[in-house]
């Protein structure tokens, strides 16, 4: 309404001016009857109203269509009116979201294939990494620690890999079902146990055995080790022990994972869960993708849980995940 | 004797499995020609067959449905998919189980051993007991018993696969994390201390044997079992 003022204001100046100047005129050629002079000004005015006011409505669309943002491309497509003006802009906006539409499509045709091959990528290493631990498994010699080492960093890389991209795809390959909490912190850490040797760091779970809670065993698995990979590495030298507890507060459970070692300086605890940030450990212990803390607050949030961090430089960190108890009507089941 | 199939695209891998299957004596056969799967199996009639989901020509689950038309055999995915939509194709096709690449050979085995359990009864395994023999040192690790000319000891689970790996490797130093490795398998905790008095213990049964300082440990890399107590009288 204010475009559409601010936009006839001239007109109406115009109009007044026209009025006035008619009047004037007719006074000096000596038309004198008053009553007929403000008869024509009302009906003139009466007319210019209407056409306002046909304008107005006409334009409705249009009008507000300029003032309001635009919340989504899709909004530019819409049908603003068939008046000329209306119509001219509505070509211009259907024509340029029709350009930034085949821009989007190409690009996310581009992505998807890109994903595709990454994940195929992934998924073909898989076999030569298997031939090369088959082949190193039964060798007892120092030397292969080392290569085992080495082929295990590698499978962790590719694995980081295969859930990063698989991330944007989470509603499709994402089941939330009871996982028994116990045996799944003894799985993932059976899992890394080179890890654990290597480093000379061991694990001691505190977990409870009776505790069901509502998640996804592959996801959930997947952000426990980052988290237990975390914590080994940071204790590695400093520590020997790395703590895996579970504590029940009402309906939800913490999952917590504490070490004691070189923790998180208090300048970087903010950043952490951002993508790529490595901060001063990354630099310290090199081998730091800042994806890993990242990985896991996302994977957290999709699967509705909630994630806290709590370090002290030197003296260790913790991290812990809230987690919905599975409802218990089959409790003894 | 059982024998498996192995239907493998990756040839080394598809070797490294025949042959580690075949230490366990089992009768092991690669298919190395892809799109005569079928005559293969008809030839062999193995009692178990091993498929790799990817290959070449026509996938995993269209041999698995194939073979379902003429065998209900054991079959066994290997993967490097874990997704749960592929598992549960395998199994909606016909398969028994699946493991997904990378794999460790004891869990193959596990799974072999278990469907094949299942599949021709639990007594058709255990006909043969599985030794390890070092120099007249003799390991029955099913029984938990180590014999040396004539006399005999107890072992726990622990620490006879401790002297297998030993045993096994003898005259080689052994790694202490490729110890530690083996005993964690069995899904308990073990850190180093639950290593040394494992070690510790296996000395003292050792020596009832009448075998000392037979196990080595070599300082910074692991422990070195040398077979000389057949020297001694």
């Amino acid at each position: 309404m204010r475009l559409f003022w601010r936009e006839q204001t001239p007109l109406i100046f115009m109009y007044a001016g026209q009025l006035l100047l008619t009047v004037y005129m007719c006074r000096l050629s000596g038309f004198r009857n008053t009553f007929d002079l403000a008869y024509i000004c009302i009906v003139n005015t009466a007319l210019f109203s209407f056409y306002l006011i046909y304008r107005y409505i006409r334009h409705y669309r249009f009008y507000r269509r300029l003032t309001r943002p635009l919340l989504s491309i899709d909004e530019s497509a819409e049908f603003i009116g068939n008046a000329p003006l209306a119509d001219a802009l509505g070509h211009l906006l259907q024509g340029k979201y029709r350009l930034y539409q085949n821009d989007i499509q190409q690009y996310r045709k581009k992505l998807n294939d890109h994903i595709t091959f990454i994940n195929q990528w992934v998924h073909q290493m898989k076999t030569p990494l298997s031939v090369m631990h088959l082949a190193v498994q039964n060798e007892t010699d120092p030397f292969f620690d080392s290569i085992r080492e080495e082929i295990d960093k590698l499978r962790k890389g590719l694995d980081t890999v295969l859930y990063t991209s698989r991330l944007d795809a989470f509603e499709q390959d994402f089941v939330a079902e009871p996982v028994h909490l116990h045996q799944l912190v003894g799985k993932v850490v059976a899992e890394h146990r080179n890890l654990f040797i290597r480093n000379k760091v061991f694990p001691e779970i505190q977990v409870d055995e009776r505790l069901m809670v509502m998640s996804d065993d592959k996801w959930l698995a997947f952000a426990l080790g980052q988290l237990i990979t975390n914590a080994v590495r940071y204790s590695a030298g400093a520590s020997s022990r790395v703590l895996i507890s579970s504590e029940v507060d009402g309906q939800q459970v913490a999952l917590e994972i504490r070490d004691n070692g070189a923790g998180i300086p208090k300048q970087d605890i903010k950043r952490v869960f951002d993508a790529y940030f490595t901060g001063e450990n990354g630099r310290q212990f090199g081998e730091s993708t800042g994806m890993g803390l990242y990985l896991v607050r996302e994977i957290a949030s999709r699967l509705d849980h909630h994630v806290e961090i709590e370090s002290e430089q030197g003296q260790g960190t913790a991290v812990r995940i809230w987690m919905g108890i599975r409802p218990y009507e089959r409790k003894n089941a | 004797m059982f024998s498996i199939l192995i239907v493998e695209d990756d040839l080394k891998l598809a070797q490294l499995l025949q042959s580690y299957v075949e230490k366990y004596g089992f009768r092991a056969e690669a298919v190395k020609e892809f799109d005569r799967v079928m005559e293969v199996f008809q030839g062999i009639r193995p009692d178990l067959v091993l498929l790799d989901v990817n290959l070449p020509r026509y996938d995993g689950y269209y041999w698995c449905r194939q073979i379902r038309t003429v065998s209900t055999c054991p079959i066994l995915f290997i993967s490097a998919r874990d997704g749960k939509m592929e598992q549960v194709m395998a199994l909606e096709n016909g398969a028994d189980d699946y493991i997904a690449k990378p794999f460790d050979y004891e869990v193959v085995m596990a799974k072999i051993k278990s469907q094949l359990r299942r599949a021709y009864g639990s007594y058709a395994l255990s006909k043969r007991e599985r030794t390890v023999e070092c120099t007249g040192l003799v390991l029955y690790p099913e029984r938990l018993e180590l014999t040396l000319s004539g006399k005999t000891v107890d072992l726990s689970h622990k620490e006879s696969l401790l002297i297998e790996t030993l045993m096994e490797n003898s005259s080689k130093v052994v790694s202490r994390d490729y110890l530690l490795d083996k005993l964690w398998n069995n899904q308990q905790l073990v850190d180093d201390n639950t290593l040394n008095v494992n070690i510790t213990r296996i000395r003292k049964k050792l020596s009832e044997l009448g075998v000392e300082e037979a196990l080595e440990t070599v300082r910074g890399a692991g422990y070195k079992l040398r077979p000389f107590w057949r020297e001694e009288p």
